[in-house]
């Protein structure tokens, strides 16, 4: 072993593997860090979906409770009065309608037939047993309850209420359906996260007779599904895919499009019956913290080479130039003297370090010995 | 007698009846009130008045499309193009039978459009970033028989936009028109954008703007802080391009790496021997010192092209921080090691000759790793 290489390369491949370790471990810390920041963004995605939704759920609810519980309106429904119910609340759900995203109004019959649609006049009569659980729930159960559905003229949000004729016996439901384009326009507008909503493609033609066709186009289709609205169509052909949708609980995850990460989040939307009947994807850029990520990592890596190198300096300055080299400068002397040859003395041994001085008086001693003989 | 006396009592009685104002006719029970009100003359409309129909804040929807760049000057943070900026809201008070029109909505266009717009309320929004008057401006109006108004408005001008050189070569910049209410406040009047607009939003498909790539369209919405704690609604959308590095790297980062040279020869032109340095102190200071001249005269050539990257944190500034950082200490090196010879004087010569080994290779590899390190944070 040569001391002169191998110790140097020792001391600065253990200074390298430490200062690399806690690198790669600062860098792990980091980017758990901005995992952990990305996790509580998506939750909080979620959060907001979650929060518009109930909130829509709420309306929907509290306007469907007001009506079914005006006087004039049990009197109606009890005489099953379709064209006093018009007469009397058209107006009305046009207002709602323009003004704050209501899409649907219907009155059933028991067990759960339409009755009248506001929205929908010249349709009613037929049974919403197969496709609307919720009616038949409210209708057997007589519990208000909300959810969402598709129904004729397309997915919304409801509120179903029980009715009540005038002696309060039992008569029937009313709903009020909040059109879920609007919600997801308010969240975007509000929070700045793209929305879209997916929905079953069988459910929709069978129970959604009333939708736009135009639905139904090849854009819009991913998987079994169709895209039913988005706020950014473009950005979600990339990140949504029918694999992503085939999911049945809340689901998140992180993907690149058009060079720029987004965080997803996936919130199933079920019916009355819990079976899942579409899907609310939200997506937000987060590609300023894969950029800091990034950033990190690089600064990172010249902080562990400047480590590496300055203390890899002190090792070779330290080692070699106190030691090794004046060593092997007085070895040299040592060498000569020992043949014979006419030796120096040691220049600028004043600046040799303690134990280097013992051997150089050595051989200084030596030498003059050797003179002393010589002469 | 009698019969005199019950016709003057007739008389007296028709004429107390004929004084007396005429009284209105109260409604049969259960009629609609609203019924006879419609009976009454209406005052008329101000339908330059805020649309009020449909609750408040009244909803515009904004779309941006790009029609054209044709000049793009980071320098100067401004751009020149032509964009369409569609409005959409709805007025109520404007709604009309849809069988009288059959062609399915009411256009004006140029004049008649001017015209009509000050007849009915439209948004009052301004593009607030553009740079003087437009060089051109047209616009047209429709109003759709639901009352559906809509508004297109063609504008060429120059547009001012913030410059973001912090990540130059690889910087992307944001070619934004800056759309803001001017008179109604958040509560009156309120930008959105729907698919449909995003749809809109577009740069023209033969869009080409010179040394950048055209990407997508970005909108945010932002809110302008107005009079007595009012916010104005306000709208920012940009067509982001990105810089066209590769032609970047040649004219700038080129000299700036060949530059970091200089330092590196002063240190490397040297040489020991038995600790002594063999080469003149005076010419290896003179490479520093017209190294030092070199950089300042690169500094003044990339400014006066990139006035961009002239000021603030950005790589070009990083870089010449870095050469100035290695001048320097190629300059103490010169001076203090071969001139003086410190560490000698301190430490002994085995300690300067290992001094000088070692700058001659730790300091070009930190100054190109710390040079590599800023271009690679500015291209992640």
């Amino acid at each position: 072993m040569k001391f002169r290489r191998s110790a140097p390369l020792i001391l600065i491949g253990a200074i390298a593997l430490v200062v690399v370790a806690a690198s790669i471990i600062s860098g792990l810390l980091f980017t758990n860090m901005i995992s952990s920041v990305e996790e509580k963004q998506l939750s909080l995605m979620h959060s907001v979906v979650a929060f518009g939704l109930k909130g829509a759920e709420d309306r929907a609810m509290a306007r469907a409770a007001m009506i079914a519980d005006l006087p004039r309106t049990r009197s109606l429904f009890a005489a099953q009065d379709r064209g006093g119910l018009l007469a009397e609340y058209s107006k009305m759900f046009t207002e709602q309608k323009d003004k704050y995203g209501v899409d649907q109004a219907q009155f059933h019959s028991l067990p759960a037939t339409s009755f009248l649609r506001l929205h929908d006049p010249e349709n009613f009569g037929d049974d919403l047993a197969k496709f609307r659980p919720m009616v038949v729930a409210v209708n057997r159960d007589q519990i208000a309850r909300k959810g969402f559905a598709v129904a004729r003229s397309g997915p919304a949000i409801f509120g179903v209420v029980p009715m009540y004729d005038p002696k309060d016996k039992h008569i029937g439901s009313f709903e009020v359906g909040i059109a879920f384009d609007d919600v997801l326009d308010d969240l975007k507008n509000t929070y700045n996260i793209e929305m879209a909503l997916y929905i079953d493609e069988a459910s929709l033609h069978e129970f959604a007779k009333g939708i736009d066709p135009a639905v139904f186009s090849d854009q819009n289709r991913v998987g079994k599904f169709i895209r039913s609205h988005s706020t950014s169509a473009a950005v979600f052909n990339l990140l949504v895919s029918d694999k992503d949708l085939g999911a049945t609980e809340n689901t998140q995850y992180t993907r690149e499009a058009l060079g720029v990460t987004y965080g997803i989040v996936l919130t199933p939307l079920r019916d009355g019956a819990g079976q899942v009947i579409g899907m609310v994807a939200a997506t937000s850029d987060f590609s300023a913290s894969r950029s800091s990520e990034r950033r990190s990592f690089v600064w990172q890596a010249l902080i562990a080479l400047f480590a590496i190198v300055l203390l890899a300096g002190v090792i070779l300055i330290v080692i070699r130039g106190t030691l090794l080299r004046p060593l092997e400068f007085i070895t040299s002397r040592f060498a000569t003297l020992s043949t014979g040859d006419e030796s120096d003395e040691i220049p600028e041994s004043d600046t040799l370090c303690d134990e280097l001085k013992g051997l150089a008086e050595q051989y200084e001693k030596l030498r003059a010995a050797k003179n002393k003989e010589a002469e | 007698m009698k019969v005199s006396i019950l016709l003057l009592l007739f008389l007296a009685a028709q004429m107390v009846t004929a004084q007396q104002p005429p009284t209105s006719v109260a409604s049969p029970a259960g009629s609609n009130p609203g019924a006879a009100k419609l009976t009454t003359q209406l005052p008329a409309q101000d339908l330059t008045k805020l649309p009020m129909g449909k609750g408040l804040p009244v909803t515009v929807r904004v779309g941006i499309d790009f029609q054209r760049v044709t000049a793009f000057d980071d320098n100067e943070g401004t751009f020149t193009g032509t964009v369409d900026m569609r409005l959409r809201w709805e007025d109520p008070r404007l709604r009309y039978p849809a069988e009288t029109i059959p062609r399915g909505f009411q256009e004006y266009r140029g004049p008649e459009a001017e015209q009509k717009m000050k007849e009915v309320w439209t948004p009052p929004v301004d593009f607030t970033n553009l740079k003087g008057p437009p060089s051109y401006q047209a616009t047209s109006l429709r109003i759709f028989p639901g009352g559906r108004v809509e508004v297109m408005q063609r504008t060429t001008g120059q547009f001012a936009i913030p410059i973001d050189a912090s990540a130059f070569p690889f910087d992307k910049q944001t070619l934004g028109v800056d759309v803001t209410v001017r008179r109604e406040t958040t509560g009156e009047v309120s930008l959105v954008v729907l698919q449909e607009d995003i749809d809109f939003s577009r740069p023209a498909q033969d869009l080409v703007i010179d040394g950048w790539t055209p990407g997508l369209v970005s909108i945010k919405r932002y809110t302008e802080p107005g009079w007595y704690g009012e916010f104005h609604s306000g709208l920012d959308v940009g067509l982001t391009v990105a810089r066209n590095a590769g032609r970047v790297i040649g004219i700038v980062f080129i000299p700036l790496l060949a530059a970091l040279f200089i330092p590196m020869l002063a240190i490397w032109m040297n040489s020991t021997e038995e600790g002594e340095f063999q080469i003149d102190t005076f010419e290896l200071a003179n490479i520093v010192v017209g190294g030092l001249f070199a950089v300042i005269a690169l500094n003044f050539t990339i400014n006066s092209i990139y006035r961009s990257v002239s000021t603030g944190d950005n790589t070009v500034t990083r870089l010449f921080a870095l050469n100035y950082v290695a001048l320097g200490l190629g300059l103490a090196v010169v001076v203090l090691l071969y001139r003086y010879n410190v560490p000698t004087r301190l430490f002994g010569r085995y300690v300067q000759e290992q001094v000088y080994g070692y700058l001659s290779w730790a300091v070009p590899l930190l100054a190109f790793g710390t040079a590599l390190t800023f271009i690679f944070v500015a291209a992640s």
